[in-house]
């Protein structure tokens, strides 16, 4: 019973606990997360909505294995888990894997150099 | 249309990446053009997220309907469409992810 609510419970704590003892990547604390995951949740309501309305389902829940509750529509509440244990374990290793700041000094220049040019021209055509 | 809804769940994943591209090139989150980082992040993810579909199908917690699938299983017993799921999601976070933080740079 709840045999998926368990998992998707565990799989959210194993993530948090994966960022608080290894990888220390400082990513659950920043605001560009947050929002992110704000974004991706959005959209998860539509494309998750679309694979389990319940008029014309693509996954199929056992009874047994969720608390039941779906919602919007018939999404079951588990799914949000999932979702954040998927979305966020992989942005987490994307950090982990960010070039070192040596790398970084070097690229984002050349970037903010191209970045300011087209804020000027731009605000040059507003004003 | 019962030849399309075979690959409707194929296609939702399709739409996924189609809707999300603009994101590395009309805002700059340079996802794809980081690829060995972006297997970094997902070879350890689409691992663990297999294997817990493997179970969880092997245990009935879900299922799927014959109509709206290819029907092509990869070992496990995994639908192709599932694996499509664990490799298209998290690059769509990855790109919001990376949207988000270049439109709040620029706007400092």
């Amino acid at each position: 019973m709840w045999q998926y609510t368990a998992a998707a419970v565990l799989a959210v704590v194993v993530v948090v606990l994966l960022e608080v003892r290894v990888l220390r990547t400082g990513l659950l604390g920043t605001r560009p997360y947050w929002i992110a995951l704000t974004i991706c949740y959005a959209f998860m309501i539509a494309v998750n909505g679309w694979l389990t309305k319940l008029t014309a389902p693509i996954v199929l829940y056992d009874a047994d294995a969720t608390t039941g509750w779906r919602f919007p529509w018939d999404i079951p509440v588990e799914d949000y888990l999932f979702g954040f244990a998927l979305l966020t374990l992989a942005m987490l290793l994307w950090d982990a894997a960010a070039p070192k700041s040596r790398e970084v000094a070097a690229v984002i220049p050349a970037e903010a150099a191209v970045r300011s040019v087209s804020t000027e021209s731009a605000s040059g055509t507003r004003s | 249309m019962a030849a399309v809804d075979r690959y409707q769940y194929l296609l939702l994943m399709a739409g996924c990446l189609i809707v999300t591209l603009p994101l590395e090139f009309v805002f700059g989150a340079r996802v794809w053009r980081q690829p060995r980082r972006l297997l970094f992040a997902l070879v350890p993810t689409v691992i663990v997220f297999a294997v817990w579909d493997i179970g969880a199908i092997a245990r009935e917690h879900w299922s799927f309907n014959a109509r709206y699938v290819t029907g092509t299983r990869l070992p496990g017993n995994l639908p192709v469409e599932e694996l499509a799921f664990f490799v298209v999601i998290p690059i769509c976070g990855l790109l919001t992810l990376e949207a988000v933080r270049r439109i709040l740079e620029r706007a400092r």
